[in-house]
């Protein structure tokens, strides 16, 4: 699935429709705060509520933190909650900073002892995980950008306060921070503090800002029992460098200085950083395995390395078997399971078929891959041990190869549904650069690497009666995939010989090498060529397409001792191959 | 935009806030008329109101709303 949205008035309605018989998780929180949540509740009530956990709420009176929290048999303790939610407002602090009859420089000092009284009352009465929000940081600089020079100011209080709040948690067990002060900023508190609505209700912030604040405490609950995301699965291609290792080689590949790489890199050091507290790093990629490793063993711009996952695949089968494979590796669940690719096809696979998955949508650009990630919030802890940080050793991958299972049962009903379109056309003046292009920079799916420059494809283009040059563009309900394939074929008496045939990697076993070569029979029915030839020329970069001509009987004629192969097929022997792929228009 | 076109806006508005499609408003409409508009609901409908025209109310014109007709006035004045 991917992450539903924060909206406030989606959320509202949502909470009327919690229900507890279909929780299977429950958690008691009690609110205890000095301005309002009653839109609050209703929010954290909906957030469980999409995670399956039924949240049962105690409210406390308005304004009556430490009264509550010192009263023995106060109807707080009587809810018995797991987890007690003390939110303190900057709005009721200003108040109070503003009574404050000590030196100004003392009361954030002050305030953090009538804070640590709270905690120590809940903690001798009630075995609860204490939740402390800290304090947004005032808009109102009377100084200016001398406030933080100055004693007396509200503001350097504030700052002051949460630096004291976060150093005592550190020696709490049971308190953890409701950074408050990190999502009002990163919301931006023009936007956070809304004062009429604290003058109406006493609403500590915007309505359209609560569910971030929500969201933050039910990500801190659910962390209380393990972390949420176990294992993060990153495709290569376009995910950890630009471009595409197969064709483009460890020197065209974006990273470092080149391109856009260095936003490639700053999403590899997130992810090293994920690494380092305890999350499992796993490559899931479409790529002869040798060529994956390649930039790891050998780009000096790589900062993650082979060493750092826990699982590595990279090969041609269907993604969804080959995370299902790294899920039964880790003994996790898929749940537990993040996964990250940059294709819109590959995450809409996954998530029709293993639904379980977390898949986020991700950005255009690469530089925005990170903060995609962060607000997904899908990263709390509760806590941070020895094991987490050496939890990644422990399930070091040890390179084996991987006994797949194939492709799921789904995936033709995957491909159906995404209404796949292609359109045939002989080479045209508007297509050729795309084309020529193709034909120069694709590696792997390549027959014959021949290199056919632009002039010749004109030539090719303007030669009716030998050639039949077509190009095939593809896309589907979700995207447009452009131009992927392109096939260079030449009379040559009775035979209909495959001079060339290239497509883009990107689009492999959807269908589209079957839907090419029904194309190149039907054409050779047309002219009346009796076979269908071709040759498959190795490269160090194409043994993809070493058998593909076997794949579709054709008899093998002769082999060199390069390794060199002749094909051919008679016309009259070939039968259509199903495809999941409707032609929109035929151009020769 | 005209009075009746913000009266529709309006009741689209309530309509989706009470997810009730039976509402039917009226200038004398007061909150003790319509089953959820308690205090809570009363801000979530200025709240959503300021969304969805796109203008804002001060803190006296929100505490001073006394029917329908006042804030569907109001809203007029506010609406270029």
């Amino acid at each position: 699935m991917t992450a539903p949205a924060l909206d406030y008035f989606e959320l509202i309605k949502e909470a009327k429709r919690v229900a507890a018989d279909r929780c299977p998780g429950k958690v008691r929180i009690a609110f205890l705060a000095d301005c309002s949540t009653q839109y609050l509740v209703p929010l954290v009530k909906a957030l469980f509520f999409r995670k399956g956990v039924f949240c049962e709420a105690y409210e406390a009176q308005f304004d009556a933190i430490a009264q509550e929290a010192c009263s023995d048999d106060s109807a707080l303790y009587r809810f018995k909650p797991e987890i007690v939610l003390i939110f303190n407002s900057t709005a009721a602090l200003r108040r109070s900073y503003f009574a404050f009859e000590g030196a100004a420089p003392d009361f954030a000092e002050q305030s953090l002892k009538q804070i640590r009284a709270v905690w120590d009352a809940v903690k001798q009465r009630s075995s609860a995980m204490i939740f402390q929000t800290n304090f947004a940081a005032p808009y109102d600089r009377i100084f200016g950008n001398f406030e933080l020079k100055a004693d007396a100011s509200f503001p350097a209080a504030v700052s002051r306060l949460n630096g004291l709040l976060a150093q005592a948690a550190k020696s709490e067990e049971r308190v953890l921070i409701n950074d408050i002060d990190h999502i009002s900023s990163y919301l931006g508190r023009r936007r956070w503090f809304d004062e009429k609505l604290w003058l109406l209700s006493k609403t500590p912030c915007a309505l359209d800002c609560l569910p971030y604040a929500a969201q933050s405490v039910v990500s801190m609950a659910q962390a209380l029992t393990g972390p949420s995301v176990k294992c993060v699965v990153v495709d290569l291609d376009n995910t950890l460098w630009g471009g595409v290792i197969g064709d483009d080689g460890l020197e065209g590949i974006g990273l470092g200085e080149l391109g856009d790489g260095k936003a490639y890199q700053a999403f590899q050091h997130y992810l090293l950083e994920l690494k380092k507290r305890g999350i499992l790093l796993a490559v899931c990629s479409r790529n002869d395995e040798g060529v994956a490793r390649l930039p790891f063993r050998e780009h000096p711009d790589m900062v993650l390395k082979e060493g750092d996952f826990s699982a590595f695949i990279a090969n041609y089968e269907n993604k969804a078997a080959n995370i299902k494979a790294i899920q039964e590796r880790l003994n996790i669940g898929l749940n537990a399971m993040l996964f990250i690719d940059d294709d819109y096809f590959e995450r809409n696979l996954v998530r029709s078929t293993l639904p379980d998955v977390l898949v986020p949508e991700m950005p255009a650009d690469p530089a925005d891959y990170v903060k995609t990630l962060c607000e997904l919030g899908l990263f709390e802890a509760a806590a941070f041990s020895q094991e987490d940080r050496r939890r990644a050793d422990l399930y070091k991958d040890d390179a084996r190869r991987e006994n797949l299972k194939s492709s799921f049962a789904n995936m033709d009903d995957y491909l159906k549904s995404l209404e796949m379109k292609a359109s045939l056309g002989r080479f045209d003046s508007f297509h050729l650069p795309r084309i020529a292009q193709l034909l120069a920079r694709s590696n792997q799916f390549n027959l014959t690497t021949r290199r056919r420059s632009l002039a010749d494809c004109e030539r090719f283009m303007n030669d009716q009666a030998k050639y039949r040059p077509f190009y095939i563009t593809l896309k589907d309900k979700l995207g447009d995939n452009g131009l992927i394939c392109a096939v260079i074929l030449r009379r040559d008496g009775e035979d209909l010989e495959i001079d060339e045939w290239v497509m883009s990697c990107r689009v492999l076993l959807r269908g589209v090498e079957q839907f090419t070569m029904n194309a190149v029979f039907e054409i050779a029915k047309s002219v009346g060529a009796k076979r269908v030839t071709g040759c498959y020329r190795p490269t160090p970069k194409n043994g993809l397409v070493k058998d593909i001509y076997a794949k579709f009987s054709f008899d093998r004629l002769a082999e060199s001792s390069e390794g060199e192969t002749r094909w051919s097929l008679d016309v009259s022997r070939y039968e259509e191959k199903p495809v999941f792929i409707a032609q929109q228009a035929e151009v020769h | 935009m005209t009075r009746e076109e913000i009266t529709e806006k309006l009741q689209a508005v309530f309509h989706d806030v009470f997810e009730d499609e039976s509402i039917r408003l009226r200038d004398d409409m007061t909150a003790k008329d319509v089953k959820h508009w308690d205090s809570l609901n009363h801000i979530n409908i200025i709240i959503a109101s300021e969304q969805k025209f796109g203008i804002s109310l001060t803190t006296k014109e929100a505490l001073n709303l006394k029917n329908i007709g006042e804030f569907i006035t109001l809203l007029q004045s506010k609406i270029k």
